[in-house]
């Protein structure tokens, strides 16, 4: 037997002392694991069934449109299939469906099915009530949930691709390099964002790639001024000079030799990034300035609920669901910083 | 120090041209300026009451008569290219003022303005140019005049005479609003104090509570003390001021729940009938909620700031010789460690110039304070430009010179720093 002496890359350290964070780690599977279940949503929370036997021929409605004619339902276009899941069991004829979990669709407005005028409070039916247009609210927030996270991540990746290089390049070059591209950022960093947004939105509808799109241009230049110093930190060093000396070329020196090594501000803050991104778009779509209408949004609900006080859960709600989002992610963030930091404080004495 | 804060505010200068040519040109060139808005809103009104020949229907077929066009162009300044508008808008190039019209009779030569009750002027054409010349004859040098349109159905010229005065932002004028038509100045004069009033309270409260918990914490590094708080610094740090002030308002202010406090707004409508006592319980009953929203978002940030910078400080040598002298842990922890480690806490400072500005306009929709924020967010939707522009050029220099002044506490609190 042979014993096996592997020294640990510092990354492998990190990763351990993360996983020591307990909070933190298990925010990440937790997050990762929901975040993951939130892409088959379609098959858990919607209004269309997965699997329905009609007269011996089996469909799949989730994934094809059929027409309410197709099974004997007198409507306009598409089945109304929790309407024909009464019928189906009412005539006891051997049709049968399989709906998913939750059957409500988040977009789908419900006047016809609730008791009173929406918004409704929650009960047995509808987990968290329903919203002013009698939609699902619990379906807004899991699809919501689902959005929210997607395009936070999406801008970080991107922000985060155009800043480090930016930044790359003002630290590497310093001089007038540096200070032109410094002022440019300061000018950059002054358009009024909102201000931005609301003429955008006020000449096309933003859809999720624009509003990642604005979101990205404006939301770069934070990270700039950290990979900068770091740049400038690095290049001073010793190994840089040998790299130098062995003929690496610029492009090189940056993005093999000095990158890995100025990357840990950049990952520790990622996570608070991602918490700034989600406050931004909850904030957006409260104004009614964010992802176009009927998009499932926490934003818009919060005004659903501002506007009228009484529908305390059209508040409650996605406060609770962006709370819970951001705890996780807020958990996550400080067992990378610690994991991350090599200082181990010392009380002496 | 010296030539490092000169050289600092001059390249102030260069960005500050930058930010307000940028900004400037974006509000020209995008379509729905205040102009469009109100050819718009004309147009539409037109249509509600039938005239313009449109017959009811379609908007593209109103049409507004172009005199009143031209007058719209005149008040938004629009019958200046843009370069020349920024150059008004600096202050740089005169402006037109103590705007009049004067109607001309068909084939007139002259026509006589009454300017006030005693003082009247007399416009002649000549040629193709007219000129304005006081009662006895004399040339009025300070008019000028122009023709600004024929009238629609008699032909007949209206002039415009006016006076060229520079006002502009270099000159400390700020504009019209457009919407509220008072100075931009007055505007935020009248509102200054409700947001400075939260913005003071909330930064106040919140250094007087973040520090002595994050000292507290230091100290109890890893106790169970630590862990409880750090998870209360945590849960603030994960709610949005503003959904939380929502919250608030659900829970308190008399919705479903308990009718504890008023739904926002910074005083009660019969306050100036309160007396002394009853005013002071308004204003508190008012401030309480929308103070707890603007402090979750500082709580959480300056806790942890407060925290490592202790952690790190005792850590270091010189704690280690402080104690080998003999010095009590408490005298060495708030002589000695507690004062280091406000340095980075000190940056923070800077920031107390925005407090003035600092109405988060999301806070301030949620709780309807008339605030700050409010209006500029107010602004930006009803394309009021001179107010959108104005908070622009505030929040720059404010920002500009917050961070010089960081830079400067940073300096003067920590000898090691310095400046070139």
């Amino acid at each position: 037997m042979s014993r096996k002496t592997t020294s640990q890359s510092i990354m492998e350290k990190r990763w351990r002392k993360f996983k020591t964070m307990k909070r933190g780690y298990y925010s990440l599977w937790l997050l990762v694991s929901l975040y993951i279940i939130s892409f088959l949503l379609p098959l858990l929370i919607n209004n269309k069934p997965l699997m329905l036997k009609y007269e011996g021929e089996l469909f799949f409605p989730v994934f094809q449109y059929h027409a309410g004619e197709k099974f004997g339902q007198v409507v306009h276009g598409e089945a109304r299939y929790r309407d024909l899941q009464v019928t189906f069991r009412e005539a006891g004829e051997g049709n049968w469906m399989l709906m998913p979990l939750y059957p409500y669709h988040p977009n789908e407005s419900l006047l016809s099915e609730l008791p009173s005028e929406p918004p409704t409070e929650p009960n047995g039916t509808h987990f968290l009530g329903t919203d002013n247009r009698g939609r699902d609210v619990f379906a807004r927030l899991l699809y919501g949930f689902n959005i929210t996270l997607s395009f936070a991540l999406v801008v970080a990746l991107f922000a985060y691709t155009i800043g480090i290089s930016i930044g790359a390049i003002l630290g590497f070059f310093g001089g007038k390099v540096d200070i032109i591209g410094q002022r440019f950022i300061e000018i950059f960093s002054a358009i009024p964002f909102l201000y931005t947004m609301i003429i955008i939105s006020s000449i096309i509808q933003p859809n999720f790639f624009l509003l990642t799109l604005v979101m990205t241009c404006f939301g770069w230049m934070g990270m700039t001024y950290y990979i900068r110093g770091e740049f400038y930190r690095e290049k001073a060093r010793d190994y840089v000079s040998a790299a130098v000396s062995m003929g690496a070329n610029n492009r090189r020196v940056m993005f093999r030799h000095i990158m890995p090594n100025a990357l840990t501000p950049v990952i520790t803050f990622m996570p608070f990034a991602v918490i700034a991104y989600i406050g931004t778009l909850v904030g957006l779509d409260f104004l009614g300035f964010g992802l176009a209408p009927p998009t499932p949004s926490w934003g818009e609900l919060v005004n659903q609920g501002v506007a009228d006080i009484r529908y305390w859960w059209l508040v409650v709600s996605p406060m609770a669901a962006s709370f819970c989002t951001l705890l996780m992610i807020t958990f996550i963030g400080e067992a990378i910083r610690e994991a991350f930091d090599p200082k181990v404080y010392s009380r002496l004495r | 120090m010296t030539t490092y804060i000169i050289r600092r505010l001059l390249l102030m200068i260069p960005t500050f041209f930058g930010i307000t040519i940028l900004v400037f040109s974006i509000l020209q060139m995008v379509p729905g300026g205040p102009y469009e808005q109100e050819l718009l809103r004309i147009r539409s009104q037109m249509m509600l009451t039938g005239e313009g020949g449109g017959g009811g229907g379609d908007m593209a077929m109103v049409e507004i008569p172009e005199e009143a066009k031209v007058r719209l162009k005149e008040f938004y300044g629009l019958n200046y290219p843009a370069p020349v508008r920024y150059l008004i808008w600096l202050g740089v190039w005169p402006k037109e003022i103590d705007n009049h019209e004067v109607a001309f009779e068909l084939g007139a030569t002259e026509s006589i303005f009454k300017l006030k009750k005693t003082e009247s002027l007399l416009v002649r054409a000549e040629d193709e140019e007219f000129a304005v010349y006081n009662m006895d004859g004399t040339a009025a040098d300070k008019w000028h005049a122009r023709l600004l349109s024929y009238d629609d159905v008699t032909g007949a010229p209206n002039v415009k005479i006016y006076k060229r005065r520079l006002r502009g932002i270099l000159l400390g004028n700020l504009g019209v609003s457009y919407k509220y038509a008072e100075p931009v100045w007055t505007l935020i004069k009248e509102r200054i104090h409700i947001s400075a009033y939260f913005g003071l309270i909330s930064f106040f409260l919140s250094y007087l509570v973040c520090i002595p918990l994050g000292i507290a914490k230091a100290l109890r590094h890893g106790s169970k003390f630590d862990t409880i708080s750090s998870v209360i610094v945590f849960v603030g740090y994960s709610t949005p001021g503003w959904i939380l002030g929502a919250l608030l308002l659900v829970y308190f202010g008399g919705g479903s729940f308990w009718d504890v406090f008023p739904l926002g707004e910074f005083r009660s409508e019969y306050f100036e009938y309160m007396n002394f006592f009853e005013k002071i319980v308004d204003q508190l009953h008012h401030t309480i909620l929308p103070v707890i929203a603007y402090m979750v978002a500082a709580f959480a940030t300056l806790t942890v700031l407060m925290k490592n910078s202790l952690l790190e400080n005792l850590s270091q040598d010189y704690v280690r010789t402080a104690f080998a002298k003999g010095l009590s842990e408490k005298r060495v922890v708030f002589f000695h460690t507690v004062r280091n480690s406000l340095i980075p806490i000190a940056t923070g400072i800077g920031g107390l110039l925005g407090v003035w500005l600092a109405g988060s306009y999301l806070i301030e929709k949620v709780f309807n304070i008339q605030g700050i924020g409010l209006l500029s967010y107010m602004a930006v939707i009803n394309r009021d430009y001179p107010i959108v522009m104005g908070f622009m050029v505030i929040g720059t220099v404010i920002r500009l010179l917050g961070n010089l002044t960081s830079d400067m506490c940073y300096a003067a609190i920590d000898p090691r720093i310095r400046f070139k």
